[in-house]
């Protein structure tokens, strides 16, 4: 299962939900695009820099990796199969599937609001 | 004096008098609404002229009808059928755009039911009316034209009513927005109101039921209006939904104050 990370809009809905005053989780852009890489990658092993390539402009290489280390790993969302490589797990497969569903409900909300916007 | 006929000229009256106030209002305010809405607010300007200019020759009518006057009241109805003719075409542009967001789409889909219209007046006109038949309670015409109530029927009135309805459905599936009621879901229901009552009235042969229709018309000029316009009493029932407390703030002090004591 390979698609392209829009990474714009990954950050619109972040942003959209930080609005929310959730700024862990769907709100947070790193959280955001490293699901998306590791189940873009599944079930093939994701690499650090594959993750790197699109995180590379809004954190540094130390707080993805301590990202990696006390969310991902520490949740059992991803396993360490060698240095630098991660699999995603099925834990991790419902939260890129819930990851999903805030970018649904983002679409749908911003479509309304629109409509609205338009009534007088 | 017929009482009945009398209180058909004050509905007739009162629907002219509050859909041109509706439309007037809305058009003073206009500096109001953001800049993305002003092509669905001029629309649902020229509606409400429109439902006033439909119903501007029908009061006029039915005081001919009330004096005993039939070709005045012959000429009013023909001239009634103009602004009706044309009612969908602000309808069916406001929908589209409030839906699509493109203005010119919106353009040329409500011209494709100006068109509708002008076929609907030329059957109209070509065919005649039959009447005035005056009741007690009413003056009534029959459109001769078996066509022209076709057209009416399924080009202006279907397609329309679906679009209030296909746009209502939407604000109901997404409920998870906090909309406001009144200022959304109501218009649109007021909308609705009228543009079913008016093909009811115009194309009844029922004196009963287009008096009820022009009642339901006039309902549906005030909901537009209370829509736009709530009074207090309507507002804090419905229009806040989540209603939040800000802190108080101590201005001596400068800082916020919570209210902490819960009293048991």
């Amino acid at each position: 299962m390979s698609e392209d990370i829009d990474v714009e809009l990954e950050q619109e809905v972040a942003v959209f939900y930080q609005s929310f005053g959730i700024n862990q989780g769907p709100g947070d852009i790193q959280y955001r695009l490293i699901l998306k890489v590791l189940e873009n990658k599944d079930p093939g092993i994701t690499e650090f820099s594959d993750i790197r390539k699109y995180t590379d402009q809004f954190a540094d290489r130390g707080s993805i990796g301590s990202k990696m280390k006390t969310v991902f790993q520490l949740e059992g969302l991803v396993k360490k199969v060698k240095r630098g490589g991660y699999v995603i797990t099925n834990k991790g497969l419902m939260a890129a599937s819930f990851l999903k569903n805030t970018t649904t409900f983002y679409k749908k909300t911003k479509k309304m609001g629109e409509i609205i916007e338009r009534m007088p | 004096m017929i009482v009945e006929l009398f209180l058909n000229i004050i509905i007739c009256f009162a629907i002219t008098v509050s859909s041109f106030t509706f439309a007037f209002v809305l058009a003073r305010n206009d500096e109001k609404y953001s800049k993305k809405s002003k092509p669905a607010l001029w629309a649902l300007i020229a509606l409400w002229t429109l439902v006033g200019a439909t119903y501007l020759p029908t009061t006029i009518r039915m005081i001919a009808a009330y004096i005993g006057k039939p070709a005045i009241d012959t000429i009013m109805y023909n001239m009634s059928a103009i602004p009706f003719a044309f009612i969908s075409v602000p309808l069916v542009f406001f929908i589209t755009y409030v839906m699509v967001g493109n203005e010119k789409i919106s353009k040329y889909i409500s011209f494709i039911f100006a068109i509708f219209g002008a076929t609907y007046l030329g059957f109209f006109y070509s065919s005649g009316a039959i009447g005035p038949i005056v009741t007690e309670w009413t003056s009534i015409f029959i459109v001769n034209s078996d066509i022209a109530i076709q057209i009416y029927l399924m080009g202006l009135f279907v397609f329309p009513t679906a679009m209030i309805l296909g746009l209502l459905l939407l604000m109901f599936i997404t409920r998870s927005i906090a909309i406001s009621i009144h200022r959304t879901v109501l218009p649109l229901v007021a909308i609705s109101f009228v543009f079913d009552f008016i093909l009811t009235d115009f194309i009844t042969s029922v004196d009963t039921i287009q008096v009820v229709s022009r009642v339901f018309v006039l309902v549906g000029t005030a909901q537009a209006f209370l829509a736009y316009f709530p009074q207090t009493v309507f507002n804090e029932r419905i229009s806040t939904k989540g209603k939040t407390e800000s802190p108080e703030i101590d201005e001596e002090n400068d800082e916020f104050e919570y209210e902490d004591d819960i009293k048991t």
